[in-house]
């Protein structure tokens, strides 16, 4: 079912005058409410009459994440706090987090764009559905629980790390739907098939994302669990879930064009790329109120496009993911920065700063494996010392990732020292 | 008391050999060895006839290592020995962190290597009762 046909089958010329538009009064609105885009243009000697239509956009300059840390924590809001009724936040680049903000109408509007998501993927009032995605500051749990609840569904909040009981629910209470990430619910599939009670279960989607998985993982989900499994995609800089999504004919993520204006850039040249050309994915958000972004670069790597889509919508696609310009990694739907350890580490003064992060996938699950040498000037030849250090450093780190660690303690010097960029992570999960 | 060296070594094929290979190279004889693993690294604890130098060459080769203090008691060999000795310690208030041991000593009686809570008062407390506790010189053939 389309949720929105008026928006979500505009003819590209109606989406381009409504994207030029709501881009002139988002110019204007942060010219005069944010000191940070107001300096920037200026730098440039740009003013809001100069932009007109979408091809302007191109005049404007990029925001990063760096720009949100240098900010922190509110520095980009374009809103007084007394209008701003949430506050979300996901993982810096070094130890700040990185904070956004949302109006009432940016929870309606985000709300919005999930209702879209799940009536894409055959999800109506009538069905139950589970969030499986960690509730809290994380935008995964709380986006989906609006989003369903707005469309009428029956809204089970799951939320994460109790696998028996999201089962036992599942079966006893006829659950026809499930959001969560790609390798939770394998995972999930994996111990259905183990108690056998995967013959009880009335699954008949699932909407997955919040990390990268593969057309073959998207089989495995559909062949063990007899359901559709639909892509996902968001970021809280953005919105959360719920910016892009694909259809029942998988080719791709359409982008909710109303609300966000996708570009796809080379990332050294910062050229705009062709159609079909992967780069990385740019986006503008043209009716947020809270923390309006002008060309936020995501660093993840797609391809675009604008071909209407068989299902009738014509918002752009956007391709799978192929990766990312950055060094971010995605685990367990967490994001994590090497440069995020790294800071953690130098607070435990008991090791040197050299690390290596192990990535895996064991039983569906990611795994992440930090080793750490041991420094000869501190080293207790108590192995009651040694295991008080490693909780020391594993705290440390769980509290900075947010994320549950393996710290292994290895010998000194074994961790490989390079000349240039020292290799710190060893991702072995492989996507297939 | 006499010196010890404990090594960090991770828990995996060959890395004690690693030790031992410098020290074999060096002519370095070692008097005790004792290993206390966990699932993911161990602590390899030796007695050698030149604690300093071991230690030395063992850093040089990239080891973490630690030099520490450990009381040696000399007992007999007949059953009881080891369970009087321990009482005199318990009756004291000590607490004993691990106990290993040298059998071999060219016909000298074998030595019991132990780390408590209180190393000079462990020495002393059984120097009273009448036990032989050795010093670093003894342990040189």
């Amino acid at each position: 079912m389309i949720w929105n046909e008026t928006k979500e089958c505009m003819s590209r010329d109606e989406i381009r005058l409504l994207q030029s538009a709501r881009l002139r009064k988002m110019v204007d609105r942060v010219y005069h409410n944010v000191e940070f885009y107001r300096k920037k243009m200026q730098q440039l000697g740009l003013e809001p009459g100069d932009i007109k239509d979408i091809d302007d956009l191109k005049k404007l300059p990029f925001t990063t994440k760096d720009d949100l840390r240098d900010t922190y924590p509110f520095g980009l809001f374009a809103v007084p706090m007394s209008e701003v009724v949430r506050i979300h936040a996901s993982s810096g680049t070094t130890g700040k987090a990185t904070v956004v903000g949302y109006t009432r109408k940016d929870i309606d509007l985000w709300q919005e764009c999930v209702a879209r998501v799940l009536a894409m993927a055959g999800i109506g009032k009538n069905d139950k559905i589970q969030v499986a995605y960690g509730y809290g500051l994380f935008t995964g749990g709380l986006g989906l629980h609006y989003g369903a609840e707005n469309l009428g569904a029956t809204v089970i909040p799951m939320s994460t790390g109790n696998t028996q009981k999201l089962i036992t629910m599942m079966v006893d209470f006829g659950v026809t739907a499930i959001a969560c990430t790609p390798s939770y619910l394998l995972h999930i599939a994996e111990v259905l098939e183990e108690t056998g009670k995967i013959k009880d279960i009335q699954l008949k989607a699932a909407i997955c994302g919040a990390e990268p998985w593969t057309e073959n993982m998207r089989k495995e989900i559909e062949s063990k669990l007899r359901l559709k499994a639909y892509d996902i995609y968001g970021l809280s800089e953005i919105l959360g879930p719920g910016v892009a999504a694909d259809c029942d004919y998988h080719c791709g993520l359409h982008v909710y064009e109303d609300h966000f204006i996708p570009e796809i850039i080379n990332p050294e040249t910062l050229e705009p790329c062709k159609e079909g050309e992967t780069g990385e994915l740019v986006l503008t958000t043209i009716t947020k109120e809270a923390i309006p972004l002008i060309r936020y670069r995501t660093k993840d790597l797609t391809s675009i496009t604008y071909e209407k889509c068989q299902c009738g919508r014509t918002h752009a696609r956007i391709s799978r993911f192929k990766g990312r310009s950055d060094d971010m990694l995605i685990i367990r739907g967490v994001n994590v920065f090497p440069s995020q350890v790294e800071a953690a580490l130098l607070e435990v003064t008991e090791t040197s700063p050299h690390y290596l992060l192990i990535v895996d996938r064991v039983n569906n699950l990611d795994t992440l494996e930090v080793q750490v040498e041991v420094e000869e000037r501190f080293f207790s030849d108590e192995i009651k010392e040694l295991e008080k250090l490693t909780q020391k450093i594993k705290n440390v780190l769980q509290a900075a990732l947010g994320l549950s660690v393996k710290v292994t303690l290895v010998e000194p010097k074994t961790i490989q020292r390079s000349e240039g960029k020292a290799k710190r992570v060893i991702d072995k999960r492989v996507l297939i | 008391m006499i010196k010890q060296l404990s090594v960090f070594v991770q828990n995996e094929i060959g890395s004690l050999a690693s030790v031992t290979s410098v020290l074999k190279k060096h002519m370095i004889n070692l008097r005790a060895i004792a290993s206390f693993d966990t699932p993911e690294f161990a602590i390899l604890r030796i007695v050698v006839d030149q604690p300093e130098k071991a230690k030395e060459l063992l850093s040089e080769n990239g080891f973490a290592v630690k030099m520490s203090e450990a009381v040696a008691v000399e007992l007999e060999d007949k059953p009881g020995e080891l369970d009087g000795m321990l009482h005199v310690i318990a009756d004291a208030g000590i607490g004993i962190n691990y106990i290993y041991s040298i059998v071999l000593r060219n016909g000298k009686a074998p030595l019991i290597i132990l780390n408590t809570d209180d190393l000079s008062k462990t020495s002393r407390v059984l120097k009273e009762k009448g036990y032989i506790v050795a010093e670093q010189e003894d342990l040189i053939t």
